[in-house]
């Protein structure tokens, strides 16, 4: 099986390998692994055959570039992470080749002596086969496959950056603090229950006593601006895996709760007690929010300090 | 300048039902108007009230039976009339049931070569049920148009669209030239509810239904999954109860002491 990895970042490559390499053995074939690098800076990775790299940070900047290296090379597959670029790219590459695309896998299963790439559907509600065939490319869910860390300097080959049809004629920072809740330990949840965006120092104060960040529903962050995007927790926001995750005042929406489902723990606090988010829940508060936290504060302190 | 805006009846993912083996029922969820869509037609008609020509609706139902799903299906292209579109052309057809994006996009080419071309396509960023992101590049391609994906802003001047993309960490602008198809975020618009007049107005507006033979299709690019499961969500769903506040905070910070997830 030959394939080509997409890589924005040097963490990709090890991941990408690992993807590549659990398909190859559900297919029981050799891998021959390349990868495309579009990044302003190569980065090295083992494990690869070639390594092409385009040297941008933009993927605007470099479709045609693409397009060049994929016929340099004939290949089964070409896999990337799963962010928005990376969907772009593997449509435009999808036609290209006349292949099919399968976006956001986390996983690679073997049944009955097919293979097949599992992805959520229906806002995690549900998980979508595909039977894997060559031609057949796509995006896989960051953070899923355990990344391969492999020794070896691969040449690197510098494709010229080619636009096709597009200009990129700027970039702007997004407003945001200096936080990663998606790799948070823990996180507290702000969601509609909360009055106003001063009452959201109730929750950094419980998210600080536990060691963790505030993370909040969709409205908090784009209907109020009460909180940064970056700390939008859902499918168009970020993805948690904190070990706790605590929402509070939140419904428990599924565009919501999918982003948070891979947390150990979930304890939600909601005075509706018919609150979906109850049921994504280990532990739950049927509470008013205003009463709860204060206390609940007191108490975590005077029993985290004994 | 005609703009044609993609819309999909989409399965209401609040709504979705499984039975207790974990099989999907998929035929018993309803449809509903694919959230990212309504800000496409929002935009679209937004541009034109600037620019002039025509809002078309463009959809292909995609859950069947067609047959029981033709009121949702209906119901969701009104929404789209009445968020402002001039006229829908959709394609009701068993044999586009399921086919996939690529099928999709497919068809949506055949149906915008029918309308004689556009300037411009608009759909959402992703449709609710399946999030895949793929019709707008597919049928850039299918059209020979040039493509922009998650656009939160966009201006048109002189044949040419600016657009501003949200990527996961910055904000990239991008030029290209018309035609084009491009694929816009929540964050683009705020669609305000129809008015009950636009509902009812969107009655009288031309809704044209082809088969896939009335567009001269007959072969489809089909990728269907082989299965669909429920995520079974196991949590523990206890309940803190107490006499007090107190009392319940204590239980929890038990629970949470007992669960190994507080740093101590
Ligand atoms: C296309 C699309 C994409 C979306 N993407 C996302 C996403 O990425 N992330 C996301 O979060 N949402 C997303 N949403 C929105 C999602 O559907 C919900 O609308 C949203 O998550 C609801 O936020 P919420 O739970 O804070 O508010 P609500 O649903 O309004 O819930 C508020 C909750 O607070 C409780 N409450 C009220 N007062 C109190 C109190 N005093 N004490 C305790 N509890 C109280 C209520 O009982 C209620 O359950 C998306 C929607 C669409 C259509």
């Amino acid at each position: 099986m030959k394939a080509l990895a997409i890589g924005f970042k040097p963490s990709d490559l090890g991941e990408a390998l690992a993807v590549l390499n659990r398909l190859a053995e559900a297919l029981g074939e050799e891998l021959e692994a390349n990868a495309l690098i579009i990044s302003k800076e190569p980065f090295k990775h083992g494990g690869f055959h070639k390594i092409y790299h385009v040297k941008t940070a933009s993927l605007y900047n470099s479709i045609g570039s693409i397009y060049k290296v994929m016929d340099d090379l004939t290949v089964d597959t070409v896999v990337s992470p799963n962010i928005k670029d990376g969907v772009d790219l593997l449509g435009r590459v999808a036609t290209k080749i006349d292949g099919f695309m399968v976006t956001e896998v986390s996983s690679i299963e073997k049944i009955d002596g097919d293979v097949y790439l599992a992805r959520p559907i229906l806002g995690g509600r549900a998980t979508a086969y595909y039977r894997y065939t060559p031609g057949t490319l796509f995006t896989y869910t960051v953070g899923k496959f355990q990344p391969i860390d492999e020794a070896g300097e691969p040449d690197v080959i510098e494709v010229t950056t080619e636009p096709g049809s597009y200009t990129v004629v700027g970039v702007e920072e997004k407003k945001r603090g200096a936080v990663d809740i998606e790799s948070a330990e823990v996180v507290v949840g702000v969601g509609r229950g909360f009055r106003s965006k001063d009452d959201i120092k109730m929750a950094s104060e419980l998210a600080e006593l536990l060691g963790g960040e505030v993370g909040c529903s969709r409205p908090i962050a784009a209907d109020f601006g009460w909180l940064d995007e970056d700390r939008w927790i859902g499918i168009s926001g970020k993805k948690i895996r904190p070990k706790l995750y605590i929402p509070i005042g939140i419904s428990g929406a599924p565009q919501h709760i999918m982003a948070a489902n891979d947390s150990k723990v979930i304890v939600a606090v909601n005075k509706d007690k018919n609150a979906p988010i109850f049921n994504y829940s280990d532990y739950g508060v049927v509470a008013d929010l205003y009463q709860f936290l204060p206390v609940f504060i007191k108490v975590l302190r005077e029993r985290l300090v004994k | 300048m005609d703009i044609a805006v993609l819309v999909k009846a989409s399965l209401d993912v609040n709504l979705v039902r499984g039975d207790a083996e974990g099989r999907l029922l998929k035929e018993a969820i309803p449809l509903a108007i694919s959230e990212y869509d309504r800000n496409a037609v929002y935009e679209a008609v937004r541009l034109r009230d600037a620019l002039g020509g025509k809002v078309y609706i463009l959809s292909v139902l995609t859950w069947g039976p067609t047959q029981r799903r033709m009121r949702d299906f209906e119901n969701v292209v009104r929404e789209a009339l009445a968020l402002g579109g001039d006229e829908a052309h959709v394609v009701v057809d068993e044999a586009a049931v399921e086919a996939g994006p690529k099928a999709t996009a497919y068809i949506l080419s055949k149906l915008v070569d029918k309308l004689g071309g556009v300037g411009l396509v608009l759909c959402g960023e992703a449709s609710m049920d399946m999030m895949a992101s793929q019709v707008s590049n597919y049928l850039a391609s299918y059209l020979g148009y040039n493509s922009v994906t998650f656009v939160r802003e966009l201006s048109i001047e002189g044949g040419k669209v600016r657009c501003k993309r949200d990527l996961e960490n910055y904000i990239e602008m991008v030029e290209t030239e018309l035609p084009a198809v491009i694929s816009v975020t929540g964050e683009i618009n705020k669609p305000r509810l129809p008015t009950l007049l636009q509902i009812r107005r969107a009655f009288a507006k031309p809704l044209k239904t082809y088969s896939l033979s009335d567009i001269g299709v007959s072969e489809l690019p089909k990728q269907t999954p082989t299965k669909y499961e429920l995520v079974k969500v196991s949590r523990k769903n206890i309940i803190i109860e107490g006499a007090s506040m107190e009392e319940i905070a204590s239980k929890l910070v038990d629970k949470l002491i007992e669960e190994g997830v507080l740093r101590r």
